[in-house]
């Protein structure tokens, strides 16, 4: 969920935009009392913003559906991410949309008025050098910027990259407008910050889950960037004395027994319910699991435990979230401005 | 330090940059501390945004999450590198904080 400051409504005060994971976008209204509850916000027929995947409030489960198909949309899409634009510079503003599944952005126009936004029912693929745009990592969040200063509004996205172990990293890129106002045409993908490889021995960088936004942050005149997302590293191993190598095998030996006790646990649970239906199966898997709880939560303190005193010895692959500032040393002073 | 403007229509902030920042050189990037705590440290997927929440006009830092909830780094006033104060919950008019509720 990325924050958009942006008068959604009309009505003179900002108000916050987000899509979030459940699969759609939502609004905070700002009111002369603060911050309003969030609401949804939905089409032109009331329906649901969604691409595919979508959090289902009715069944609290997850869903899909291909009721807002566009062109070439790729029926795995999860939207999480949105940011209020007027596309057509017609006054009214417009929603483009991130899909965190394919890195596919889409529009939806609004055929409403700047007050009472109507939102079109089918999800535009956007385009970037003629193509739909196809963010390297998959869409994180996007965001509006004049990148190069010619008065029109360049899309920027962040992406997110292998998030949970080694893969390949997320970037930032913008896509320059080369349209106008009216009609924006996007220009294929500059890279401000390249995916992350990783492999570092410390955090250096966010390297996956890139959520940026631009800012004159040490007021030098230009666009500096600032980059929420997860730094991955694993430090430099130790020299182990001979007693600590043995400990460390004798740790390791006891982590083995303990994460196949936990496995044991779980795959009996997985046995009891083979062969009956999806309902019966969730009650059966949530019966036998509570009864066995003790056990598994003793498991988990024991690996946790041998976890603890193994790190120090063998460190293992770390993973921590921060915010980063990436300081632009490279253009010419220019005050920020705004539209 | 220039402070972030807002506009009054269509409310949304920007920047510009130059035509010659296409492809910036960027310092190595360093951690935003709030506080005495890195900004956004142990939140799920934080996301970042600059905005001035109090009006003081300094540009705040918002973060927001996975499970929906807004944070804000105040900017401290003074010269120099901004500093930020430490992480605080956004409310909202009934006092709670702002939260999207993921799901």
């Amino acid at each position: 969920m990325s924050p958009q400051f942006v008068d959604f409504d009309a009505d003179g005060r900002l108000d916050i935009v987000a899509g979030i994971f459940d699969g759609s976008p939502h609004l905070v209204r700002g009111s002369a009392a603060g911050w309003q509850p969030p609401e949804q916000i939905l089409d032109r027929d009331g329906a649901r913003i969604v691409f595919n995947q979508f959090w289902n409030f009715d069944t609290k489960k997850w869903d899909s559906t291909h009721r807002c198909d566009g062109p070439g949309q790729t029926g795995e899409g999860h939207l999480t991410s949105a940011i209020a634009m007027d596309w057509d510079g017609d006054g009214d503003l417009d929603l483009l949309l991130g899909d965190h599944s394919s890195g596919r952005v889409y529009r939806r126009t609004n055929e409403g008025t700047p007050q009472q936004p109507a939102f079109s029912t089918r999800n535009e693929p956007v385009l970037a050098a003629g193509k739909p745009i196809d963010v390297p990592g998959t869409v994180a969040t996007l965001r509006l910027v004049d990148w190069n200063g010619d008065g029109l509004l360049d899309l920027a996205a962040g992406s997110m990259g292998d998030a949970y172990s080694n893969g390949e990293g997320g970037g930032v890129y913008v896509y320059l407008n080369t349209g106008t106002k009216q009609a924006p045409v996007f220009a294929a993908p500059i890279t401000l910050v390249e995916r992350s490889r990783k492999g570092g021995t410390e955090p250096l960088r966010p390297d996956s889950g890139l959520y940026m936004d631009f800012g004159d942050h040490d007021g030098d005149g230009d666009l500096d960037l600032v980059v929420g997302g997860y730094s991955h590293w694993t430090p430099k191993p130790i020299e182990l004395t001979a007693a600590q190598t043995q400990r460390v095998a004798a740790l390791r030996a006891e982590l083995a027994v303990a994460e196949k006790g936990s496995a044991a646990i779980m795959e009996a649970i997985d046995d009891a319910t083979k062969g009956l239906a999806e309902a019966a199966a969730d009650k059966k898997r949530e019966e036998l699991s509570a009864a066995r709880l003790d056990e598994l939560v003793a498991f988990g303190k024991k690996r946790q435990a041998l976890q603890n005193e193994l790190d120090p010895l063998v460190p293992g692959p770390k993973r921590a979230s921060f915010v980063w500032l990436y300081e632009n040393l490279g253009s010419a002073a220019k005050p920020a401005a705004v539209r | 330090m220039k402070p972030m403007k807002t506009a009054c229509f269509p409310l949304f902030v920007l920047a510009t940059a130059t035509a010659t920042a296409q492809s910036p050189t960027f310092a190595a990037p360093v951690r935003l501390m709030a506080g005495d705590k890195f900004l956004g440290e142990n939140r799920l997927f934080p996301s970042p945004v600059y905005h001035d929440l109090d009006g003081d006009g300094l540009f705040d830092v918002v973060v927001g999450d996975l499970p929906g909830r807004l944070t804000v780094a105040r900017r401290l006033p003074g010269d120099g590198p901004p500093k930020f104060a430490a992480e605080t919950k956004v409310l909202a008019a009934n006092g709670a904080q702002v939260d999207l509720k993921n799901w």
